[in-house]
């Protein structure tokens, strides 16, 4: 699936898939987040903004990305999740260790998201 | 259900996948504005997940398709997938959400989390998934929709594999046979009552197997309280049927006032009918009197466990039988075998030899399911030794291998066996004991060709020898069973008899049809005919 990157000022690198990520497009987002943690980026935010629609797949590309960043020191987070999106995090409970947060730009600013007043 | 949209796809993933559901559920929400965006997604993420689950796991990883259909009425959103995977084992026991940092395993749960219902089953192997979703605008508060059944959806598929079962019995509308009357006049001696009956729910009508009592062997669905009985496991038992809460037209004052009936399932445990007593007037029906009322059920169950049997050996005997036509350019080629019961003793064969085929057609003693175990066998043993030298070659080595065979079993099998040569249409054949086989020339002249030497499984050193006859253009060769000449009063008249059906027929598979039109519910035997037509010049 198309994933558009790129680099913030503070070193963050942004991942932003477009599209379903489901069974279909999810392995290309674990190869790239695998990819980013090897060449040493772990702080990295993954865009949702453009996911239309994510499923159990796509969860476990987001975990598996999760986990190799916190591996290497570092953390995943994500951003921008639309809707269904959240539905999908929600069910799941894994807005708990994947908080969605408003814009890239504020996942790594954002020391405490819960206070934005959302869960 | 005032409104409702169904839209139905089929997919095969490869080279489909998930995006190609993705694309037909967007055609379904298009025509459904008012599809609360919750339902929606939450629908369409369940099906996901069912189909990215079928995808991967429901034929091992290789390509499996589907039907996925998806049905929008006023008050829920049904989704059947129906898909053709071998595994069966689905793990749909609920199990909750996974440790968060796992990387798999919550399909399952999302979807159970995201419909009201989800049900499972395998019929005929297939998979058959339903979700259902209640629609946010119709849930109420006061009790909440999980685990509503689904009504529709998974009803049909009950009925369509209740029907399909009960077919596969091929019981419906068959003669009464004594081993279920016997059953039904018992009962009613038993019970004291007016009438018992076997009766089977065959799409919108009951069909009595067996009936003792003045009522015709076939009712409306509507009219019947068997059919009702089917609804669940239990006897149903109606002490008085003017009483019957919402069945009140069920009842016949005076003739039909009191019913009891258990179940009768097919093997697959599908409800097919129901062993019913009645009477005139109303009744009370003791604990002692359902228990014997079971007890004759499951003994009617067990005749229908063995007509199953039957009917599957039925099946697979006529599966032995050539499947395929012989390719053979100028030469038309036809055979049909009717058994007298379920299997038979008869069986026809051919199959390609070098510039040619051979033919046969074999008629073991007796009938029924030992004759067609020796049959079998003979068809088995004939096919191999074919592969080796000529005709009398193939009769002498099949004969040296069934003869302990037919020995311990004191059973002969007569038997013709012919090759026949394409381009010269030179037939050589022996005929062990058969002597039911017969030219017709185009002339209209018609001989039978004698046989030769004694059955297969007569006790003495036989020395087979082969004959030759010539199929000219228009010539025809028919080698029947002596169940044929029970169609006729005698030999001769089974002579003229075919030779006018051959005359007149224009095809190989005229001739055998014009055959079993004649024998067809009539015929005391089994009934074989084998046909070798030369192409008119």
């Amino acid at each position: 699936m198309e994933l558009r990157e790129r680099t913030l000022p503070d070193g963050v690198a942004v991942v932003a898939p477009v599209g379903r990520l489901t069974m279909v497009g999810a392995p290309d987002l674990r190869g790239k987040l695998a990819e980013l943690v090897a060449d040493g980026h772990t702080r990295i935010v993954v865009d949702l903004s453009e996911v239309v629609f994510l499923d159990s797949s796509g969860l476990g590309a987001l975990v598996a990305g999760l986990k190799s960043a916190r591996q290497a020191g570092g953390d995943l987070r994500i951003a921008s999740a639309t809707e269904q999106v959240l539905l999908v995090l929600k069910l799941t409970s894994l807005d708990r260790v994947l908080e969605p947060h408003a814009t890239a730009e504020s996942a790594f600013a954002e020391l405490r998201p819960r206070d934005r007043g959302g869960r | 259900m005032a409104d409702m949209v169904a839209r139905t796809l089929r997919i095969t993933a490869p080279p489909d996948d998930v995006d190609s559901v993705h694309q037909a559920l967007e055609s379904v929400w298009a025509v459904v504005p008012d599809l609360e965006p919750r339902d929606r997604m939450s629908i369409e993420t369940a099906v996901i997940e069912l189909t990215a689950n079928v995808i991967q796991y429901a034929n091992r990883g290789r390509a499996v398709s589907f039907a996925l259909t998806i049905v929008v009425y006023d008050d829920r959103v049904e989704a059947t997938l129906s898909d053709s995977g071998e595994v069966d084992d689905v793990g749909l026991h609920s199990r909750g959400m996974p440790d968060a940092m796992a990387e798999s395993g919550r399909g399952i749960p999302m979807i159970q989390a995201l419909v009201d219902s989800v049900e499972h089953r395998r019929v005929e192997g297939f998979n058959h998934w339903t979700l259902v979703r209640a629609r946010e605008a119709a849930r109420d508060s006061v009790t909440p929709a999980r685990g509503m059944p689904s009504v529709s959806i998974s009803g049909v598929i009950d009925e369509m594999s209740r029907q399909r079962a009960l077919e596969e019995l091929g019981i419906l509308d068959t003669p009464p046979e004594e081993r279920f009357d016997r059953v039904t006049r018992l009962a009613t001696q038993l019970f004291g009552v007016s009438g018992s009956a076997i009766n089977l729910i065959d799409r919108d009508r009951q069909w009595s197997k067996s009936m003792v009592g003045s009522f015709p062997s076939e009712v409306p669905r509507s009219q019947s309280a068997c059919a009702i009985t089917i609804e669940t496991d239990q006897t149903l038992i109606v002490p008085d049927l003017s009483q019957w809460e919402g069945h009140e037209h069920i009842g016949i004052p005076g003739e039909f006032e009191f019913y009891a009936g258990h179940p009768l399932y097919a093997p697959g445990g599908e409800r097919i009918g129901s062993f019913c007593v009645f009477d005139a007037s109303p009744r009370h029906f003791s604990e002692r009197e359902v228990a014997m009322l079971r007890d004759l059920a499951s003994w009617v169950q067990q005749e229908l466990s063995v007509s199953q049997e039957l009917s599957r050996a039925a099946e697979v005997q006529q599966g032995l039988l050539p499947q395929q036509l012989l390719s053979m350019p100028g030469w038309d080629i036809a055979g049909m075998c009717l058994p007298a019961r379920a299997v038979g003793g008869d069986f026809y064969d051919w199959y390609p030899v070098g510039e040619g085929a051979a033919f046969t057609l074999a008629d073991t003693m007796g009938k029924g399911i030992g004759s067609a175990i020796i049959a079998a066998t003979v068809r088995a043993v004939l096919r191999s030794a074919a592969r080796f030298g000529d005709v009398t070659g193939a009769v002498d080595a099949a004969a040296a291998a069934l003869t302990g065979d037919l020995d311990s079993t004191g059973v002969f099998v007569t038997l013709f066996h012919a090759r026949l040569d394409m381009d010269t249409g030179e037939v050589t054949y022996v005929d062990a004991g058969h002597g039911l086989t017969f030219i017709a020339k185009q002339s209209g002249e018609v001989r039978r060709l004698r046989s030769t030497a004694p059955p297969l499984g007569i006790d003495i050193e036989t020395e087979w020898v082969a004959q030759t006859e010539s199929l000219e253009a228009g010539d025809a060769l028919v080698s029947v069973s002596d169940g044929v000449l029970d169609l006729y009063a005698g030999v001769e008249e089974a002579l003229e008899s075919v030779t006018s059906i051959v005359m007149l027929a224009e095809s190989a598979e005229e001739i055998v049809d014009a055959m079993r039109a004649r024998a067809r519910g009539v015929a005391p035997d089994d009934v074989t005919v084998l046909v070798v037509r030369r192409d008119a010049a």
